[in-house]
């Protein structure tokens, strides 16, 4: 059984929590505002220009849904959406902010695209993409900011030129111990509902959620990563060093990146305490998270540290 | 940087030239250095204080008081401070400025803002021909920076202009954005005749539109919307007030040309 710092274990509501840590590494991101004549649309572009961006590994960038914004909150006062989009170098996030913008945004109709950050190094967001514009399109310095109109079929498409990329910190993540599939679910979905009530992080994995969590290195040569025995609960009993007990039946996988340490921090400190809020009586028992032994980043966020002091609970 | 108050002795024989006399050349001067500063007056060369009795102010812009109609190029080549005349000025104010915020109380003669740079140059009262247009022989007229006249303005303005934002309260004459290669005007009244003569991009919208609209046969009128922009234009100009308040919420008409030159610019009537 883990033990806390105290030698005591940290049990709350039934769910134990490990003496363990999420190991999470430095990236580079944007927001990105995406408006529409109706928030319809806009929803339409955020999920098409945040679609197949779960990991890094394959997709080329992490990127999702951060909130909806109110007409007030937008440049054009229209509906919309901000996206944060998350990946390993500014090099890489800035061909992949083109392209999805390029594919996903500039041909849904009504869309519109600005920068929702401003300090930090610009990269291109519609510098290159007026080129579809064919000559036609036009540049407009509106209060110092440049924008660029390119002419499309339901009228124009509207782009600000460049956004802005910042540090950040990708791979936050909490592991969650339950009895059965169903406990799992109703568990990470209340755990990923709490972490998007908070600014400045996205769970990129199919409804925030990863079954597929993964270890470092493979038997295969080609692979650098591969499935996390320690946590499958059908290789109980067969994989050495399985960290599962026998009530064990499902784990899940949130992951987080965050504009900030802090941002990710205390998102996995409001997905914690939406799972002890749910219990061990609702199927939630222990609570890890995946690290690799400090060889993969230096953000290291302890779960029992991100809990609040039992009397502050 | 300390405040000056120049305060004019009387009003002189010849036209005077201004040049020089602006905020960042006085930056660090005494009273005594800045008295001596040399100034063009027909075919000689005075002092500043021939014509203006030099003292220090509490503020940090320099103030001009009086009638300076028959003093040319104030704030000419201006890049930092502020600059304040409480009356009339001559010809070329504002001209070749590049930062740094000048303002005019009264009425400006021609060529006020002539490539202007950047910066804020406002106008209280009107402004004489070609303002915001380009020297005579250049190529590029305005080229940045934010010009505003309360008043009305004369003929050619705007010319050649090619970046930044220029915006009239009152009525313009004619030709107005004539050859305008890019950026905004903002009209507030009426224009005259041919606006938009020769206009290759850059938009001018007519806040106050009067039908039926005066469009060249050069124009057409543009069919597909441009919702998205106009929101941020309009609630960029909603800032100076007056005619541009509350824009964002009507409706527009585009006109699109001068098909003769490029076909790319437009004229924005607000109905």
């Amino acid at each position: 059984m883990t033990v806390s710092s105290t030698g005591e274990p940290e049990v709350r509501n039934g769910v134990l929590v490990d003496a363990t840590y999420a190991e999470a590494f430095p990236m580079k991101a944007t927001r990105i505002l995406i408006t529409a004549h109706t928030p319809v649309w806009a929803r339409h572009a955020a999920l098409s220009a945040t679609g197949f961006a779960t990991s890094v590994i394959a997709c080329g960038c992490e990127a999702g849904i951060e909130r909806e914004l109110t007409r007030d909150e937008t440049p054009d006062g229209r509906p919309g959406l901000s996206v944060l989009i998350f990946s390993m170098s500014g090099k890489e996030l800035a061909r992949q902010v083109e392209r999805r913008v390029g594919q996903c945004v500039l041909t849904c109709p009504t869309t519109a695209v600005f920068a929702g950050i401003d300090e930090g190094e610009a990269i291109a967001l519609g510098r290159n993409l007026r080129f579809f514009g064919d000559g036609w399109q036009i540049s407009k310095v509106i209060a110092g900011v440049r924008y660029w109109r390119v002419p499309v079929m339901d009228g124009e498409f509207v782009a600000q030129e460049s956004t802005a990329v910042v540090k950040a910190v990708g791979g936050g993540n909490l592991l969650l111990l339950c009895r059965d599939t169903e406990s799992a679910l109703a568990v990470a979905e209340a755990a990923v509902s709490a972490m998007k009530r908070l600014p400045n992080v996205i769970m990129p994995f199919p409804g925030g959620v990863v079954r597929a969590g993964s270890k470092l290195g493979s038997k295969y040569a080609a692979l650098s990563a591969s499935t996390n025995d320690a946590f499958c609960p059908g290789l109980f009993g067969l994989v050495d060093g399985s960290v599962l007990t026998e009530q064990i039946g499902c784990v899940l996988e949130i992951v987080i990146d965050g504009l900030s340490e802090a941002d990710v921090g205390a998102a996995m400190r409001a997905g914690m305490l939406a799972g002890i809020g749910i219990g061990a009586a609702g199927g939630l028992l222990r609570i890890s998270a995946g690290n690799y032994g400090g060889k993969l980043g230096p953000f290291h966020f302890h779960l029992r540290e991100l809990l609040p002091d039992r009397e502050a609970a | 940087m300390s405040g000056w108050r120049l305060a004019l002795r009387q009003v002189p024989a010849l036209r005077v030239d201004l040049r020089g006399i602006v905020p960042n050349a006085l930056d660090g001067l005494s009273c005594a250095e800045i008295e001596r500063l040399p100034v063009g007056h027909g075919n000689a060369t005075l002092p500043l204080a021939e014509f203006f009795r030099v003292e220090a102010d509490s503020g940090n812009a320099i103030v001009v008081a009086g009638d300076l109609a028959r003093f040319d190029r104030v704030g000419w080549q201006m890049a930092a401070g502020c600059m304040h005349v409480e009356g009339n000025v001559g010809h070329y104010a504002g001209g070749c400025m590049s930062a740094g915020e000048l303002v005019v109380a009264g009425d400006t003669g021609l060529l006020a803002a002539c490539e202007m740079a950047g910066g804020t140059l406002t106008i209280g009262g009107n402004a004489g021909d070609f303002a915001a247009s380009t020297l005579p022989g250049s190529m590029d007229g305005m080229r940045g920076g934010l010009l505003i006249v309360r008043g009305d303005a004369g003929a050619r303005f705007a010319d050649r202009m090619r970046r930044g934002t220029a915006l009239v309260f009152g009525n313009a004459g004619d030709f107005l954005a004539s050859r305008m290669v890019a950026g905004t005007i903002a009209l507030g009244g009426q224009a005259g005749a041919h606006a938009g003569f020769g206009m290759r991009r850059g938009s001018v919208v007519f806040a106050r539109a009067q039908r039926p609209l005066h469009v060249g046969e050069t124009f057409v009128r543009a069919l597909g919307t441009t919702d998205v922009y106009w929101q941020l234009l309009a609630r960029d100009l909603a800032r100076h007030g007056g005619p541009f308040a509350g824009l964002a919420g009507k409706r527009t008409e585009r006109h699109l040309g001068d098909l003769a030159a490029q076909g790319k610019g437009e004229l924005i009537f607000v109905s």
